[in-house]
């Protein structure tokens, strides 16, 4: 295949392939507990991350993940501690991260192409340096996500039953929040931060379609995750469109399919 | 060597919880079958949930099994249903099985999945309830009785001492109830569990209960079911003038 005739093709298919995997698993967490914004807010949190690496000439991989990381922390304390709808916190959280992000790019003026990419995700930015740290991190919380399954279950479906049992909740929570920052922070460089969000909830919803236990749903949702990443990669560059957005249309389209499929009583 | 059983299961002295609850105390006894009853808003939520150490008492005391409940670990010993268990999630992708296997999370992890033995007493329990045959369907495509009973189920897998259940009819036909009494009735009476439910429903505190727990923020009375269920009590508890009908189902 002509496409893999070209190492920038290879570095995308092995970090998307990754970010698929971390995405859709730990987006099953995310979507049954109701709180499918959470990514969507740390997605901009992280472009926010960008904007401060910029402006202090440091590595906006690492400025993303530390910024998306500690405020993921601050918002699941707010979450706890104070009587604020979830999905109110998020979008004060969302609004006022990308607020900020405007004002410090608006004062640096230098880097608004840059930050472009990070909005929409470039394939042909990521490098080996990229791929070790996506590897290296992924690997680990796919290990977590493994030992903490059924304590992350138990949370999601009922957090109060859960602590009753001796499950730690506040750690599972905190630990669920840092997961998807990091997946997030690691993930808008290739995907881009407005379409993260899709990739990590719109498998989950076409999973769900099929009616399975949770295990066999995250399986389908892991499945649909890396398909929509193989077809949105390949098309991209075929018709030479952008990747991070080829790859969030692929995804709809098997969600359109799965609730067609479920409509017409096919599954 | 033999082992003292304690007789207390829950000591609470002089609890209050902002203006929820007001300077309640009572002790539950191992074997006990109790009824709290009150009115919507009474505080009867708000009791268990310190019970169980989901909230922290504005002041006074909570004892599980003589320990006290911040230092309390042996969560195993109780067992909670929650209100609204009988609610129709149409999303969550979980099936019956799945569910009870939660009752083994706190053991379960990569290097320690649960083993022939656990998997066996899931088995056990799940014919115990009467659940067998729904093993394998999402718990969304289950009525309120048999949701209720699955989440009965989880709750027996850790072998509890004491059974927790807060409003467990909410949603549930009135056969299926009857069911449901006669199953808590066969775990207290058989199996020794001890029981405490709340309910703002007085058609449900039936025959079984040694005793009923009236509160409307403070305690109003905690005497035998007979003793409860007069005239004065229940206008003390509800507000207006009460006349008890007695009848048998």
């Amino acid at each position: 295949m002509e496409i893999l005739h070209y190492d920038f093709m290879i570095r995308a298919f092995i970090s998307g392939i990754f970010i698929a995997i971390l995405a859709s698993s730990l987006g099953m967490f995310v979507v049954v507990r109701r709180y499918s914004m959470l990514s969507d807010t740390l997605a901009h949190i992280s472009l926010l991350g960008v904007a401060f690496g910029f402006l202090f000439s440091i590595s906006t991989t690492w400025s993303a993940l530390f910024t998306a990381v500690i405020i993921s922390w601050f918002i699941e304390y707010l979450r706890r501690n104070y009587d604020i709808y979830s999905d109110s916190l998020l979008a004060i959280f969302l609004t006022g991260s990308l607020s900020l992000a405007i004002i410090i790019i608006s004062l640096s003026h230098s880097f608004n192409a840059s930050l472009f990419n990070y909005l929409f995700g470039s394939i042909i930015a990521v490098n080996n340096k990229d791929i070790y740290i996506i590897s290296s991190f992924g690997i680990l919380s796919l290990i977590l996500i493994a030992n903490f399954y059924q304590k992350l279950l138990f949370v999601a479906f009922d957090e109060d039953v859960a602590f009753t049992t001796g499950v730690n909740t506040s750690s599972l929570n905190y630990m669920l929040v840092s997961l998807v920052a990091i997946t997030i922070g690691l993930s808008i460089k290739i995907v881009g931060a407005l379409l993260i969000g899709a990739l990590m909830i719109i498998p989950v919803i076409s999973a769900i379609q099929y009616g399975k236990s949770f295990f066999k749903t995250a399986m389908l949702a892991i499945l649909f995750s890396i398909g929509s990443v193989i077809l949105g990669l390949i098309v991209s560059f075929y018709i030479s469109i952008p990747s991070g957005a080829t790859i969030v249309i692929m995804a709809l389209l098997i969600f359109m399919f799965s609730l067609f499929a479920k409509k017409s009583r096919f599954l | 060597m033999s082992v003292k059983l304690i007789d207390d299961v829950i000591e609470i002295k002089n609890l209050n919880y902002k203006t929820y609850i007001e300077n309640i105390s009572f002790n539950i006894k191992r074997g006990d079958y109790i009824a709290i009853i009150g009115p919507n808003g009474g505080g009867k939520s708000t009791l268990i949930r310190l019970i169980l150490g989901l909230i922290t008492p504005t002041s006074g005391e909570v004892k599980l099994f003589s320990s006290d409940r911040t230092s309390f670990k042996n969560n195993s010993k109780i067992g909670y249903v929650p209100q609204g268990v009988t609610k129709n999630d149409s999303s969550f992708p979980i099936t019956v099985y799945e569910v009870i296997k939660l009752g083994f999370a706190h053991k379960s992890s990569l290097f320690s999945s649960i083993g022939k033995e656990d998997r066996e007493y899931i088995g056990f329990i799940m014919d115990k309830v009467g659940i067998t045959d729904l093993k394998n369907r999402l718990i969304s495509q289950l009525s309120g009785g048999q949701r209720q009973r699955v989440m009965i189920a989880r709750a027996l897998i850790s072998k509890p001492d004491i059974l927790i259940l807060d409003e467990p009819n909410t949603g549930v036909d009135t056969n299926s109830q009857k069911i449901f009494y006669d199953f808590l009735k066969e775990l207290n009476q058989k199996d020794n569990i001890t029981i405490l439910f709340a309910t703002h429903d007085l058609e449900v505190i039936v025959d079984d209960v040694t005793s009923v727990l009236c509160i409307n923020r403070s305690l109003l009375s905690y005497k035998n079911k007979n003793e409860v269920l007069q005239c004065s009590t229940m206008s003390d508890l509800y507000g207006i003038d009460a006349h008890v009908v007695h009848h048998r189902h």
